[in-house]
């Protein structure tokens, strides 16, 4: 055996990186790409063997399945791109490309006789909604506006990066500061929007996994806007296709990723950030982490040592509520989406109009029925992501974790085969569209799949609830005020901007900055790369 | 348009109060430390990331089989086997010891007790020695009650799906391949899977029947339930019930109703080969027939598409894994993983068989051959370059980027 060592291994000496980033999600990733591109010596540590997180794939037979997203925001398009698709194509520079989904959702509501079809644009999402809902458009135009204005208000709490001027936000955003204290209900009562136009704007209410009564308005402004305006995108091979990409940049510009090791401490000394320890036994020196882990997870197991955690930390922590997860079942079919008479991306279907009432039914017995679904069928927006006369359809519920804790492994199979079963017959009903006989392929993720791949705090896929009180507004205009640990910053979904695809990748361009910030003023580094 | 929700003053103030609220909400919140974290509990109960086993038992099945009880290591954090589905395998990660060397290398073996059976605290595997085979014949010298295993958790998608397969089960099964199926069949006639099964068997000699008693007594004592018929390829049979030759569409129609059924395939590489025709001229959608992984292609060269002008070079390839360089040798009729693990690196790795990714690696520069049929990657991983040792042959220099184990 000849085996020529060319580089011995050096396991002595101990390494040292301007900034480490604990996790490879959505947000580790472009944390990572920002970095380097600034020139900055930066470390990716995923304890996965793949990029993404939850923004994945895998393969079944010959399927290969998205593992997450619906459709992402905040791309806008080519002409008027918006904040991904700037980091994207400006910042980045990956190679992904994206298609735009045809139709924003349809919604179907039996129990209120609901069935509408809803477009992107402001123009044919109001003309939908009036026509859903004879004599709604005034109040649901008003509604437009409002989110337009609530628009340009969230662009100037963003450049303000936690320093907002008061006077001016009177002055100019008054809608903003109005609107700003309430939940998604109390603003479109106020509009005096009809009930049942209610239920078909806020369908995508679930996509923040809040019922709209607690739900901050602003918020849910905010992420309308962007999909009706700039629509909904989905890579073109699916989530790894664009999470390789980012991980490849990251490569070329001269950054550093291992998988398979994880960070089980965060090394603290004097209330600031010393280094990490991993799985591998490591100790590597840095004094800036960029975590895409919880803070719930960061604060309460992965700090070292634990006194290094103020109080204050725990109480920020458990002052919030924690996020939804959800399950999800994937189905390879056997036909074309033609062949089964399936017509449309993004299906939401409600056995109930309100989403109080859908949300409630998440914490219950996970036997019960789960009348809340989102169904998207992949080759609607791309025809040929599986072969010729196939197609893939994945259904998606939520629950609230607590719900899954009781489970027992012998239980675990037989459980998943229940809940599918179930939200396959409510889709076949509310669509009459019938797929059981052409399955070939199927599995079900459900938030322990989630925790097993991601090791997420209890499986919790939605980060932070977006409470009134704790909405991203109120989160960034605090963010300064709430670090606790010298060196540390948060991305990804549990980070300050919340869940969802968009805004964990616009977390970890944030992340970034404010470190990069912290490194030139600390003088750790000298010329920064433009 | 401007807006009252409440009132002008109150909105404003409702406003202004949001900063301060938040403040209040977070000093007023408990202190309490999280402790708990009961879905990644249940999930690592699932998913362990190592099985520290123990063997507690072995049985001499046949001539070459051995079937060895694993039990967890009480000296390791192993307290229970992770349960699983009939059907799922476990990849054994062994240090195999040749004169003053030590590989470390992984293999893959089908689960051959049930599920109810891991709840009760153990596993059963069962071994079919191969001729030359690196841990079947260091395993048959070596392995005691007492010898300590390491595993993967369950893996694999050989199991039956209640929404997807009709509970009319064909399985065919070849040597070794009835693994997976008696773990099925125990299943089944305890009740706790509903399903029935037919299985088809095909081995070379009447001494190479595995589990030849307790299918035939499973199969009289629950009739509905299970049926087995032995195929055997050899000259003279002796044994009643049992049928020469190889299992082909006509037997399988004369016991079974393919329209009705789904069916389920393991066995060795040549089994395929040799069914393939016979499936095909069931005409049956591809939703209904299910084939188990068969490891690593022994015969590569017998691929279409494989370069034979190459099948004598030795390459080099340049490994760069965690902080390591390294030069490592490797055949061009080898998988490249094999050539990691004959220069003692120890790559993560589990099916062995292109399917379940977790070799993953980065494929810097260099050819390699992969047979379509074990490609199991992402579409993204083709187009950057990703590949997995395990299914693919160097028939280049190569330059590549493993991960280190877990
Ligand atoms: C999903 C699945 C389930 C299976 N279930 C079963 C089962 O239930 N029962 C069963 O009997 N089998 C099962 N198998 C097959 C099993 O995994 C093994 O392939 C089989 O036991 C043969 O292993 P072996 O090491 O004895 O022989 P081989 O794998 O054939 O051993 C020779 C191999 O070792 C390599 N090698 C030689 N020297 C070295 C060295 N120094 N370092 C590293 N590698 C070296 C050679 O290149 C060659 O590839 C299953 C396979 C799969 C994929
Ligand atoms: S070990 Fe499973 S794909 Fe290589």
């Amino acid at each position: 055996m000849t085996q020529i060592t060319t580089n011995s291994s050096n396991q002595d000496k101990i390494r040292f990186y301007n900034v480490i980033v604990a996790g490879a999600g959505n947000g580790g990733l472009v944390a990572a790409a920002t970095l380097a591109r600034k020139g900055v010596k930066v470390l990716l540590l995923e304890q996965h063997n793949l990029p993404g997180g939850f923004a994945s794939s895998f393969v079944r037979g010959r399927f290969e399945f998205e593992t997450s997203l619906h459709e992402l925001c905040s791309m806008g398009t080519s002409d008027e791109k918006e904040g991904v698709r700037r980091i994207f194509e400006d910042q980045l520079n990956i190679e992904a490309s994206f298609i735009q989904v045809p139709e924003a959702y349809r919604v179907i509501i039996p129990e209120e006789e609901l069935d509408v079809i809803i477009p992107f644009g402001v123009q044919e999402f109001t003309d939908a909604v009036e026509k859903a809902v004879p004599g709604s458009k005034k109040s649901v135009k008003n509604f437009w506006q409002l989110v337009e204005d609530i628009h340009n208000a969230i662009i100037y709490v963003g450049r303000s990066q936690g320093k907002v001027d008061r006077i001016e936000m009177l002055r100019n955003h008054a809608n903003f500061i109005k609107t700003g204290g309430y939940a998604v209900d109390e603003v479109l009562d106020a509009l005096k929007m009809p009930l049942k136009a209610q239920r078909i704007v806020t369908a995508y209410w679930c996509y923040l996994g809040i019922p709209t009564s607690r739900l901050s308005f602003t918020i849910f402004a905010g992420m309308l806007r962007t999909y009706i305006k700039g629509g909904g995108w989905v890579p073109r091979y699916r989530s790894h296709g664009f999470t390789t990409a980012l991980d490849k940049r990251i490569r070329e510009l001269g950054g550093e990723i291992e998988y398979n090791t994880r960070i089980e401490k965060i090394l603290v000394k004097d209330g600031k950030i010393t280094g990490v320890g991993t799985s591998k036994g490591e100790i590597i020196r840095t004094n800036h982490v960029i975590a895409n882990i919880s803070p719930t997870a960061v604060y309460n197991k992965i700090i070292y040592p634990q006194t290094e955690v103020p109080e204050i930390a725990y109480k920020l922590v458990n002052a919030r509520t924690h996020g939804i997860t959800l399950l999800v079942v994937y189905l390879g079919l056997d036909k074309s989406a033609e062949e089964l008479g399936i017509t449309d991306y993004s299906y939401f279907i409600y056995n109930k109009g309100s989403s109080d009432a859908l949300y409630e039914e998440g914490t219950k017995e996970l036997t019960k029925s789960h009348p809340a679904q989102a169904t998207v069928c992949l080759n609607k927006a791309i025809p040929d992501c599986s072969p010729p006369g196939t197609s893939i359809l994945y259904i998606t519920t939520l629950f609230r974790p607590e719900t899954w804790a009781n489970v027992k492994v012998e239980d675990y199979f037989d459980l998943k085969t229940e809940l599918a079963t179930q939200l396959i017959d409510d889709f076949e009903q509310a669509t009459n569209i019938t797929i059981r006989n052409s399955i070939e392929e199927i599995e079900v993720a459900t938030p322990i799949t989630f925790a097993h791949y991601t090791k997420v705090y209890n499986g919790v896929i939605y980060g932070y609830e977006n409470d009134v009180w704790d909405s991203v507004v109120n989160r960034l205009q605090s963010m300064n005020h709430e670090k606790y640990i010298d060196g540390l910053e948060f991305c990804g979904g549990f980070a300050e901007q919340g869940h969802g695809y968009s805004s964990s990748l616009d977390s970890g361009r944030l992340a970034a900055l404010v470190t990069l910030q912290k490194l030139i003023e600390s003088e750790e580094i000298g010329e920064i790369r433009k | 348009m401007r807006i009252n929700i409440k009132g002008n003053i109150r909105d404003i103030l409702k406003f202004t109060k949001l900063i301060p609220e938040r403040i209040e909400r977070i000093q007023n919140a408990s202190s309490d430390k999280i402790t708990s974290d009961p879905i990644n509990e249940l999930a690592f109960k699932l998913h362990p990331d190592t099985q520290h086993l123990m063997i507690s038992d072995i049985f001499n099945e046949t001539k070459s089989t051995k079937t060895f009880k694993l039990v967890p290591d009480l000296d390791s954090n192993t307290r229970h086997v992770a349960y699983f589905r009939a059907g799922q395998y476990l990849s054994l990660k062994v240090d195999v010891i040749k004169g003053k060397d030590t590989y470390r290398i992984t293999r893959p073996y089908s689960i051959s007790s049930s599920p109810f059976e891991a709840l009760k605290g153990f596993y059963e595997i069962t071994i079919k020695k191969t001729e030359g085979g690196f841990l079947s014949e260091f395993a048959w010298q070596n392995w005691k009650v007492g010898t300590k295993i390491e595993a993967s958790d369950p893996q694999g998608f050989f199991y039956y799906d209640p929404i997807r397969d009709k509970p009319s089960i064909i399985g065919l099964g070849g040597g070794s391949g009835i693994t997976p199926f008696r773990s099925m069949a125990r299943e089944i006639t305890s009740g706790k899977m509903n399903a029935n099964l037919t299985l088809f068997y095909g081995s070379s000699d009447e001494e190479d029947i595995i589990f030849f008693e307790e299918f035939s007594a499973l199969a009289k004592n629950y009739p509905e339930k299970l049926k087995i018929i032995n195929v055997l390829s050899c000259e003279i049979v002796t044994l009643a019930g049992c049928l020469e030759g190889f299992i082909t569409a006509d037997i399988i129609q004369t016991y079974a109703d393919v329209n009705e059924s789904s069916i389920f395939i393991c066995g060795p590489q040549a089994m395929y080969n040799f069914l393939k025709t016979e499936i095909d001229s069931l005409n049956l959608p591809t939703k209904r027939i299910r084939q188990e992984m068969f490891g690593e292609i022994k015969n590569i060269t017998q691929c279409e598409g494989f370069p034979l002008d190459k099948a004598e070079n030795i390459y080099t390839i340049k490994v760069k894994m965690g902080k390591q360089y390294l030069e490592v040798p490797a055949n061009a009729t080898e998988t490249v993983l094999v050539a990691l693990e004959r220069a003692k690196l120890a790559p993560p790795s589990r099916c062995r068989s292109g399917e379940c990714g977790w070799c993953r690696s980065r494929l810097i520069s260099g050819d390699i051959f992969i047979s379509p049929e074990s490609d199991g990657r992402r579409i993204a991983d083709k187009k950057f370059g990703y590949f997995h040792p395990c299914s693919s042959y160097p028939i280049s220099n190569l330059e590549i980027e493993v991960p280190t184990e877990f």
